[in-house]
């Protein structure tokens, strides 16, 4: 697929509390071992599409961190690449950093690539797709732009502010409107977008007559509303979520310890490729007591641990107890120290005896670093 | 470091006592620690000691290993001025010819050794399990102003005659060795670790290439015969955690050796600062621990799925340990599959073997056996 550029939009992440006060959701650690974008940049290396660039909003520290030399996400080092995209003006303008903004500050990597398809997925929306049928789809219908969507009971929780969709006979987009949480059955964009490079570029010429600050959810309902081009919609009835807060970012990961839930997340055919870090395997004390999680490599455990997800290098000590919590990387937990419905951020320290306990209405967040 | 000192790692051989382990693989392949692979621990020794050119030199069953060091990333050895080259058995315009011995394997890659031009050669195994830098071992070659080097390990003296044994005088230079010795002189085992001026090593592996009678093997050929014309041969004293781990229950009792039961004889997570290991990263979801396991006293590694019960176990990647089933002191392999009421015990389960469910296997075996079948995980 080398007709294809595919773009990881982080202008549209949405915040997840504290937990991305100080980095971007795309490099916000996710089930002990992901960032977000893993997500994002291997659905494109599993659907064969080799040139991958990063629409970066803030926080790119964090995001090139991760990245490392960008090469772990390609199927070819030489004829892959992913590229960082950065609007530098955007800085002094957050209003107008638009991820259209972005791309257009960043045009040559269009200009530059003989692609004629340009697709568009944002890390927030975490799903293992195959971008081959949609992309086939798109080319033998001489569309002009797709749009993925998904059938979901409930818009009443989920996906709010998001975009929902309603379709014509022909299955068509007809209008698009933000999600307001009134009904429970909606179809919601999966905000995976296929637009071809002429279109995109119209659209991009487009976007600075009409209202600089908008971006590409602005453009779209806009270009239906004025008739530039028509958006066919295509169905996908696997796993989808939208991470939106840090409610949703704990509930999501702890549904994903029912197995057979990951595993429709989870594809051997597709696997999800990360950053490696060579870490040893998780060791285990004499007393440990573990059931129902994740546990990450690097992980030292002594003490208790249940319905709970453990990220590399944590070190939980004799007799501690970790229930229902997410405990980011490098965390050290005391000695008999308690953790109930808590968020861990990295390199926090529990010392021993420590009691922290939330409910699973009202979760505690520890600060990265913190010391209790 | 430059090509000061190159690495020339010893990977070829069969391993035969370790039996199914090694009938597909090579011995330095063997997974080990529930990560990784033997090699893993010379290579990243070497990466760890900063040197740059290391010849990797294969011949048993040498696909799956020759893949797997590919040229060296998984070891940072891939960087702008390393080279890591998988060395094979070759045609050439005198015929064709396997390694004959450990130092035949040398020998016919000298021209290798040649382009890199190195001052000093360190010869390893591939199938040793230790981590440390080799730079300790390069100052008391070069303080000695050593031919020779060897790397040694005290071992109980009952155990002697299985090793080479040195001998060295008060100042640290080898006056005797012997290959398995019948009445041992010293509890000092060569380990197998050398470090030669790379001028002189040339010069005796040019003249035992010659020599008809020589069995062309570093131990049983080149030591004896440099300490015979009176070269300089220096020992280097090596006191950390090493094994060389030959059979079923010496590769059993090194995996158990990482456990938090293990004390402190090695340690993965002790060995993270300089001298970490490197290895594969294979692409697995982190391990699971389901709402019924338990676990106690284990190592288990990323990709692995524990809903039963695991106790002093080492478990890799992609195994699988079902609800109902028992593992006790036992090391599972990757993809291995432990079906729902199966209990294992003392065993080694093989990659990609498994039990059917409510099979027992070894349950109060005295002696470490090893399960292999083609029971396990396919893909």
């Amino acid at each position: 697929m080398k007709d294809v550029i595919g773009l990881v939009d982080c202008h549209t992440s949405p915040q997840l509390g504290e937990l991305t006060a100080h980095r971007t959701l795309a490099s916000t650690s996710f089930l002990g071992r992901y960032a977000f974008i893993d997500f994002a940049l291997s659905n494109f290396c599993n659907s064969g599409i080799p040139v991958v660039g990063v629409l970066c909003r803030d926080h790119q520290r964090s995001l090139l961190k991760h990245m490392g030399n960008m090469l772990s996400w390609v199927n070819n080092t030489k004829t892959g690449r992913v590229h960082i995209f950065y609007n530098e003006t955007g800085i002094l303008n957050p209003a107008y950093n638009s991820d259209i903004a972005n791309l257009r500050v960043n045009d040559w990597v269009l200009y530059d690539s003989e692609a004629n398809y340009v697709v568009f997925c944002s890390p927030h929306i975490l799903l293992n797709i195959d971008l081959q049928p949609v992309l086939e789809e798109h080319i033998a219908r001489h569309e002009e732009c797709t749009l993925v969507y998904k059938e979901i009971e409930d818009a009443d929780k989920s996906f709010l502010d998001e975009d929902v969709l309603a379709l014509d006979e022909e299955g068509y987009v007809e209008s698009i409107h933000k999600n307001d949480g009134t009904k429970a059955k909606a179809l919601v964009s999966l905000e995976i977008i296929v637009i071809n490079r002429t279109t995109m570029a119209e659209l991009t010429r487009r976007h600075q007559m009409v209202d600089a600050s908008w971006g590409m959810r602005e453009m779209l309902p806009y270009s239906l509303q004025n008739g530039l081009f028509r958006i066919h919609a295509r169905r996908f009835d696997g796993y989808a979520r939208c991470f939106d807060s840090l409610k949703h970012y704990v509930d999501y990961s702890f549904e994903l310890l029912d197995r057979r839930l990951a595993d429709t997340l989870f594809l051997p055919d597709r696997p999800i490729y990360t950053l490696t870090h060579d870490t040893p395997p998780a060791l285990y004390g004499e007393d440990s007591v573990v059931r129902n999680s994740f546990i990450s490599n690097g992980c030292l455990i002594q003490g208790e641990v249940q319905d709970s997800i453990i990220c590399r290098n944590v070190r939980i000590g004799k007799k501690a107890r970790v229930r229902r919590s997410i405990v980011l990387s490098n965390v050290a937990v005391g000695d008999r120290a308690t953790l109930q419905d808590v968020v861990v951020d990295k390199y926090a320290v529990v010392t021993a005896r420590h009691e922290v306990k939330g409910d699973s209405e009202n979760l505690i967040y520890l600060q990265q670093g913190a010391i209790l | 470091m430059s090509t000061r000192l190159a690495a020339m790692i010893l990977a070829g051989g069969k391993g035969t006592r370790l039996q199914a382990l090694t009938r597909k693989v090579a011995k330095p392949a063997v997974s080990y620690g529930g990560k990784y692979r033997i090699i893993d621990f010379p290579l990243s020794n070497c990466a760890n000691t900063g040197i740059t050119s290391v010849g990797v030199l294969t011949q048993y069953e040498s696909s799956e290993l020759n893949t797997y060091v590919g040229n060296g990333e998984k070891w940072g050895l891939n960087g702008v001025r390393s080279l890591t080259s998988v060395l094979t058995p070759k045609q050439t315009e005198e015929g064709s010819a396997w390694y004959l011995g450990t130092a035949d394997a040398i020998y016919q890659n000298i021209d290798w050794l040649d382009r890199v031009d190195p001052e000093y050669v360190l010869i390893l195994s591939g199938d040793h399990i230790y981590s440390c830098s080799y730079e300790a071992m390069l100052r008391t070659h070069l303080q000695k102003k050593a031919d020779c080097t060897i790397s040694a390990y005290p071992v109980a003296i009952e155990e002697a005659s299985r090793f080479g044994i040195l001998v060295p005088d008060e100042e640290g230079n080898i006056v005797e060795f012997v290959e398995k010795p019948r009445h041992p002189n010293s509890n000092l085992a060569s380990m197998g670790i050398y470090i030669f001026t790379y001028k002189v090593l040339r010069a005796e592996l040019i003249q035992d290439a010659k020599d008809p009678e020589s069995e062309h093997d570093f131990g049983k050929n080149i030591i004896p015969k440099m300490l015979r014309e009176g070269r300089r041969m220096a020992v280097h004293r090596y006191s950390g955690y090493w094994r060389d781990v030959g059979t079923v229950a010496s590769l059993h009792q090194a995996n158990m050796d990482l456990l938090m039961s293990g004390g402190d004889s090695t340690n993965l997570y002790t060995v993270q600062g300089a001298n970490r290991i490197y290895s594969e990263d294979p692409f697995s979801v982190p391990q699971y621990i389901g709402k019924k396991a338990t676990v106690r006293d284990s190592l288990v590694n990323q990709g692995a799925i524990v809903e039963g019960m695991i106790d002093h176990c080492v478990v890799s990647g992609g195994a699988i340990i079902e609800e109902g089933a028992i593992c006790r002191n036992c090391v599972i392999m990757n993809d291995a599959w432990i079906r729902k009421g199966s209990h294992v015990e003392n065993c080694i389960v093989a990659p990609r073997s498994g039990t059917e469910e409510g099979e027992n296997f070894n349950v109060g075996g005295e002696k470490i056996d090893l399960l292999s079948n083609s029971k396990g995980r396919k893909d």
